[in-house]
């Protein structure tokens, strides 16, 4: 096959000595920007595009694609140990990741969410490699009316993390959304919910609410119940690697939410954190014990932490057959080529073939660096648990201050991420769920845009969302997730004995 | 606020649950400000079959509604778990972390980040028992100024610089 | 070609400017350029200011330069802070460029560029109004009919509303008699989702920065009806609005400025440091990498060109409603 050959073409070039050492750095560099809550690749990237003029592309490429996966590894390791996302894509990992590691599992969630990375990883590189023209024929073909329809789907994932009471799961959605609007509207650039502050413009970074919801209101929680010490952190239980019910609890997850991951991430609008909402709802609908979820479930990490990696993978679908860029971290690696007089569009496969198979040769073998770079790490990072109460929550506060001020060097930010944290301590406090504010917030506003983008389109015609079959397929698939299981109970119901007499 | 009188338990009033009755409140007000300042999103005459107040009052609207359903919920005597209820939080250790927050935001600009983030990191431990003083000064010192120096030095972001980085920076170019 | 005496040079006046401070108009080079950058890494104000780096250093102007990001609202957030914070420092410039004029009026911000020192327009990028393929359009004066018809039925993509693109499509309607409120906007979070559903035959056309749909044109997948250049442009077979009856031309400049309260000298010193580096060959070399179209523009003719922009833009804006 053509693709096998340009591939051995491309492993020759990442291959070299040089250009391994360039992709170890951007490997480590990038697990470190990671687990810094705030920085991401796309911002790492930029500061480092000066390097574009001391070395050659391919190295230049392999050092960013190192960051680029190796931030994916990296922002799942706050939130496993700390409850501090360090990336969006990976808070969905937090809700799980953190249960386990307080009840000394720690190691196994590092575990699930390392190798499961490495192998969403690898299978969306080879489907760039040999399948990204389909993918990517596919992803163009939606349109804002079947993403909104996209967005209500993802919506329904909210009903598996709503908690114990609905009404109370729905208000910190409705928390989440109001959050999510405020800034200037895309639509018709007017504010929304600024009250007069600048800073406001460009809307609350979801980061900060994140950090602020987890790790502030973590920390407050814990100060204001230190004296009962009833929920301590068990820094090791059982086996530090994975037990072999964690492994086969674990595999399909993993095949599961890279299935999601990579098509959503090559959907221009597609995103990260879709794919995980959506992970995280199938595995909790799929477990065996989904009475675990909340509490520590494995397939609730192993799951998403694929769907992010396979996204990671999927953005780069569009980049690398048109010249796409949809999403910072692209946009920036676009601009990149630019500086090296590359023109990136739909003719970069053929006027670049060896700059482009490198870059996928060396995002295998970057794969592979991570998770030996990774697996060895997890035995110091659950070290980490063993640092007495007042050093580590003093330094997830101080940490979770220079992910937030260092990007934007604005006290206000500061200020809301107290606030938030404030308000993820009384809602830790009167029993509501935080996740869902975190969906809200990402939702929303997507759902919203696109919606005003198709009704805009569709000069004001509502039936647009059931006529679009692409559309009407994906609200038939939310229908069926909604009410499929309580229609399946029905019929089950009816079939067996009236009387119901064991229930 | 709603203290009419003393009850027998701190926190219960007759049926109704004190803590969530303000937490309803609180969001009642919530979603009125967010009503509010939906009217005040101005819509220009741009071609938009759907502007940009209808998601905004649906959010309003939602929250207000919701907020409605929890106040009958705790007027009903309220849903936080028997283990919340019986337990007083630690006012002091709270106070600790909430000064060693607001010393945060008002230093970091001042003083710059290094010395705002060791003071908060030395009350924050404090919040949590700890009395060496000294040692969490020193952790939080080496801990904050290497993230410090990590940023400006590898990816050349100042974080906040104040007094004693720049005067780390000129003694960096002395030598 | 660099000398030993070049190098001597300028190791000299780094020196010199390291021990006693920085001189103002009397050194030739400065020691440490800081540049203000009122927005994230990575856009284009911030390749910019690194490409302005980039260019100073090669052509020996300054010694080493310090960039500061401040993100947020096109501008409107970083602009008090320079006005504020950096207040005559004569050693430093911040870029901005058109948006942040529409982003000021659009935010009713209280201030504006005529607070800041104008020193020099650098770079503009022209824009261009594309359709997909295999759309009916042929020609701009196609659109245009089928805006006069229907507004409604042609649906625009472009970048956020009340940016440049908007602006751009606002401006074409009124030139052909359309209510510039009447025309359907699709705003998109960047160029690249808006390509996306360029491609996708979601939209009818768009409108975004040459170089956004540059490749896309030259694969044969979108087709450009025309540019907002002055002129026609070379290695680009595309008419210009102008020459197609339709008069409007707008660029996306970006150029640099020097805080408020700065001496005369070191704006003098400072805006012969930048005319250097414009004439250098490294910055004719990256602009045209970047495709970046070079509109040099100093002084007072610069102070002017500000000037009229603002009320340009300021009336678009109103009618858009957004002013």
């Amino acid at each position: 096959m053509d693709s096998l050959q340009h591939l051995a073409s491309g492993f020759a070039v990442a291959l070299t000595p040089i250009n391994l050492m360039w992709c170890l750095i951007g490997c480590t560099l990038g697990t470190a920007i990671g687990v810094l809550p705030g920085l991401g690749p796309a911002l790492t990237i930029a500061l480092l595009l000066p390097i574009t003029f001391k070395v050659e592309p391919t190295a230049a490429f392999i050092l960013f694609a190192g960051i680029y996966y190796g931030a994916m590894y990296g922002g799942s390791t706050t939130s496993i140990l700390l409850n501090t996302p360090g990336e969006s894509a990976t808070i969905v990992t937090a809700l799980e990741g953190n249960k386990m590691a307080r009840g000394g599992r720690a190691g196994a969630a590092l575990a699930t969410s390392a190798i499961g990375s490495f192998v969403a990883g690898t299978i969306g590189t080879l489907g760039i490699a040999f399948v990204a023209p389909v993918v990517v024929d596919i992803a163009l073909k939606f349109g804002p009316a079947d993403y909104f329809s996209l967005m209500i789907l993802a919506f329904v994932t909210v009903s598996a993390v709503l908690g114990s009471s609905a009404v109370r799961g729905l208000s910190a959605l409705f928390f989440g959304i109001w959050l999510g609007l405020i800034g200037v509207d895309l639509q018709t650039g007017q504010a929304r919910f600024t009250f007069g502050l600048q800073e406001l413009l460009d809307g609350v970074n979801v980061i900060v609410v994140a950090v602020g919801l987890f790790a502030v209101g973590e920390t407050l929680y814990m100060a204001s119940r230190r004296l009962s010490g009833g929920d301590e952190i068990i820094p090791l239980r059982g086996s530090l690697w994975m037990t072999k019910e964690e492994w086969s609890r674990s595999w399909k997850p993993w095949l599961r939410g890279t299935a999601l991951g990579f098509p959503i991430g090559a959907m221009p609008a597609g995103g990260a954190e879709i794919p995980t909402f959506l992970s995280y709802f199938i595995e909790k609908k799929f477990s065996k014990k989904p009475e675990e979820f909340g509490h520590g479930a494995i397939e609730g990490v192993a799951g998403p932490e694929a769907a992010n990696n396979a996204s990671a993978a999927g953005v780069l679908v569009p980049m690398l057959t048109l010249g796409l860029p949809t999403s910072a971290t692209a946009a920036i690696m676009l601009s990149a080529f630019q500086s090296y007089g590359i023109n990136p569009g739909p003719m970069l496969l053929t006027t670049q073939p060896q700059l482009v198979w490198g870059l996928i040769a060396s995002l295998l073998i970057g794969n592979v660096m991570l998770l030996a770079l990774n697996l060895p790490m997890i035995a110091i990072w659950v070290k980490m648990l063993q640092i007495p109460a007042p050093i580590l929550y003093a330094g997830i506060l101080v940490f979770a201050t220079i992910g937030t001020y260092g990007i934007s060097q604005s006290p206000i930010d500061l200020i809301l991420l107290y606030l938030i944290g404030a308000v993820g301590y009384l809602m830790r406090r009167y029993d509501f769920p935080t996740a869902p504010v975190i969906i809200g917030m990402i939702l929303g506003p997507l759902a919203e845009q696109n919606f005003r983008q198709a009704m805009t389109i569709s000069a004001g015609d509502w039936t647009v969302f059931f006529t679009r079959p692409l559309s009407a397929s994906i609200l038939l698939l939310a229908f069926i997730a909604v009410a499929g299981p309580k229609l399946y109970e029905l019929a089950k119901a009816r079939k067996s004995d009236p009387a119901l007499a064991k229930s | 606020m709603l203290e009419t009188n003393v009850p027998a338990h701190p926190s219960r009033m007759g049926g109704a649950a004190r803590g969530e009755i303000a937490l309803a409140l609180g969001m009642l007000c919530l979603s009125s400000v967010v009503l509010w300042q939906t009217l005040e999103i101005p819509v220009s005459p741009i071609y938009a079959r759907v502007g940009p107040t209808i998601i905004p009052m649906i959010t309003a609207c939602g929250l207000g509604a919701l907020s409605l359903l929890l106040l009958v919920s705790a007027v009903r005597g309220g849903w936080q778990t028997d283990e919340e209820k019986e337990y007083t939080p630690d006012r002091v250790a709270l106070s600790w972390l909430v000064v060693g927050m607001l010393a945060n935001i008002l230093l970091i600009e001042p003083a710059g980040f290094t010395v705002a983030s060791v003071i908060m990191f030395t009350l924050a431990a404090r919040a949590f028992g700890s009395l060496r003083i000294a040692r969490d000064a020193a952790i939080g010192f080496a801990f904050s100024l290497s993230a410090y120096i990590g940023f400006a030095r590898a990816l050349g972001i100042n974080i906040g610089a104040g007094p004693l980085e720049r005067g780390l920076e000129s003694l960096f170019k002395l030598i | 070609m660099i000398t030993k005496r070049d190098l001597l040079a300028g190791a000299a006046a780094v020196g010199a400017a390291a021990s006693f401070g920085f001189q103002g108009a009397q050194a030739q080079t400065v020691d440490l350029l800081k540049i203000f950058v009122p927005a994230a890494p990575g856009g284009g104000w911030d390749q910019t200011a690194r490409m302005i780096e980039n260019a100073m250093r090669g052509a020996k102007l300054i010694g080493g330069a310090q960039i500061t990001n401040v993100p947020g609202a096109g501008g409107a957030v970083g602009l008090p802070q320079f006005i504020n914070q950096w207040k005559g420092q004569g050693n430093s410039l911040m870029v901005a460029g058109m948006v942040m004029v529409g982003s000021l009026i659009a935010n009713k911000s209280a201030l504006s560029l005529a607070q800041v020192t104008p020193i020099a327009r650098l770079t503009g990028e022209f824009q261009a109004i594309v359709v997909p393929a295999d759309s009916p359009f042929k020609t701009i004066k196609d659109f245009a009919d089928a805006l006069k018809a229907d507004p409604t039925k042609v649906p625009v993509a472009g970048g956020s509303a009340g940016g440049s693109d908007h602006i751009l499509l606002g401006m074409i309607a009124k030139a052909v008699g359309v209510p510039a409120p009447k025309v359907s906007y699709v705003a998109f979070s960047g160029g690249g989702p808006a390509t996306a559903a360029l491609l996708g035959s979601q939209v009818a056309a768009g409108i975004s920065g040459y170089g956004e749909f540059g490749e896309q044109i030259k694969a044969g997948k979108l087709r450009a009806l025309a540019i907002s250049a002055d002129k026609r442009q070379t290695g680009i077979d595309v008419p210009t609005l102008k020459e197609s009856g339709i008069d409007v031309e707008l660029f996306n400049w970006r150029g640099v400025f020097a805080p408020p309260g700065v001496s005369d000298e070191q704006r003098k010193a400072m805006t012969d440091i930048v005319q250097k580096m414009a004439a250098s060959t490294e910055w004719a070399d990256i602009c045209k990498k970047q495709d970046w179209t070079q509109i040099t523009l100093v002084g007072d003719d610069y102070a002017k060109y500000i000037a009229s922009e603002t009320t340009r833009i300021g009336a678009i804006l109103k009618d858009l409603g957004l002013a």
